[in-house]
């Protein structure tokens, strides 16, 4: 049976690579931080396998065909591609998929009523690839992509996505597969992304969800509607399902913020979490 | 509430978006083969990425596409 060894919290921004320069240099360097000790704490955690929840930004899927929930069946993944590794700065790569347990966990919901659509392909953008750029430098552990949608309205709701992750959680401990499993999620916190309010950010709103998530205190999140969050979080702000999905799969887990910067430049309030027993 | 969201208009903009392209503003070829308003094709063509967040494009399509127009 495998056992959660390690979980951790992100936002992605394509900027926070792709444009290093223009943030500030000791916001930059104080997220840079957050990030490259989640990486340390996740490589001593060992982990065989990275399940990751995230979302797309209609890269992959498009107005013809949104699911809810996604789990890629890829054997890899472009993280980046050439063409959004430009934009994101980052040199283009593969990461290894792990189709038998991706495969295991889309049969295992079907069965239990999480009805996840599935994809055979997917291109990632900064949701993965920015990341896993810092967290998984050699890119030698393979990950499952659990892919929420949050991005193009209606979403999921935000209670609905703790429970998929709760269920993902409990599926990864019950698999003979693998033994030891890292989660993460990124996305969030507060940004306007593409709006007319392009480039606000909510540092209150953002730190009271750090607050909930480093109490283990996730109720008021679940409790929390579309509408509420676009006005606090802004349309970027949808993605904390993400991070909701992942709490769901440690319950009880607490959050340990290791850098928090409402980066102007990059759009975007950004945090790094480990999250812990 | 569910904003308005335009199918023509995400669908071209998703056309673009999936070649890495960013551009000011789109061209009579690259709407070639899609029925779009005339308010939507006027809002392409000039790049006016108020308009086309009114019209039902969504913001991220907008700003992956359209990205030299914002000011951050």
């Amino acid at each position: 049976m495998a056992e959660i060894v390690a979980a951790a919290l992100t936002s992605h921004a394509p900027l926070i690579t792709g444009k290093p320069d223009i943030a500030r240099p000791e916001q930059r360097e104080r997220l840079y931080a957050g990030f490259h000790e989640l990486g340390r704490r996740l490589a001593a955690a060992r982990p065989e396998l990275i399940v990751m929840f995230v979302n797309d930004h209609l890269q992959n899927f498009p107005y013809s065909n949104l699911p809810a929930f996604c789990i890629g069946l890829a054997d890899e993944y472009d993280a980046p591609s050439a063409g959004g590794g430009t934009f994101m700065r980052i040199p283009p790569r593969k990461l290894r998929g792990d189709r038998d347990v991706a495969l295991a966990l889309l049969e295992a919901g079907l069965e239990a009523g999480f009805d996840f659509a599935y994809s055979y392909e997917i291109e990632s953008w900064d949701e993965l690839s920015v990341p896993l750029h810092f967290l998984t430098p050699n890119g030698d552990v393979p990950i499952v992509p659990v892919y929420t949608n949050c991005a193009a309205p209606p979403l999921p709701r935000l209670r609905r996505c703790h429970e998929m992750g709760a269920f993902v959680g409990a599926f990864l401990r019950g698999n003979a597969r693998v033994r030891r499993v890292a989660l993460v999620a990124s996305g969030g916190i507060s940004h306007w992304v593409g709006t007319p309010e392009t480039g606000r950010i909510n540092p209150e709103w953002d730190q009271r969800v750090l607050d909930h998530i480093a109490r283990a205190d996730i109720e008021p999140l679940l409790k929390l509607t579309h509408a509420e969050i676009e006005r606090d979080g802004g349309n970027g702000g949808q993605e904390i399902r993400n991070w909701v999905a992942l709490l769901g799969a440690v319950p009880g887990w607490k959050g340990e913020p290791l850098a928090y910067e409402p980066v102007a430049e990059w759009i975007t309030g950004c945090a790094t979490v480990w999250v812990h027993p | 509430m569910t904003p308005a969201v335009s199918y023509p208009l995400n669908k071209v903009l998703t056309a673009v978006a999936r070649q890495h392209a960013m551009k000011p503003a789109l061209t009579d070829e690259d709407l070639v083969g899609h029925t779009l308003s005339d308010a939507e094709r006027a809002a392409l063509k000039t790049g006016d990425i108020d308009a086309l967040y009114r019209l039902g494009a969504n913001p991220y399509l907008i700003r992956r596409v359209f990205r030299a127009r914002f000011k951050i």
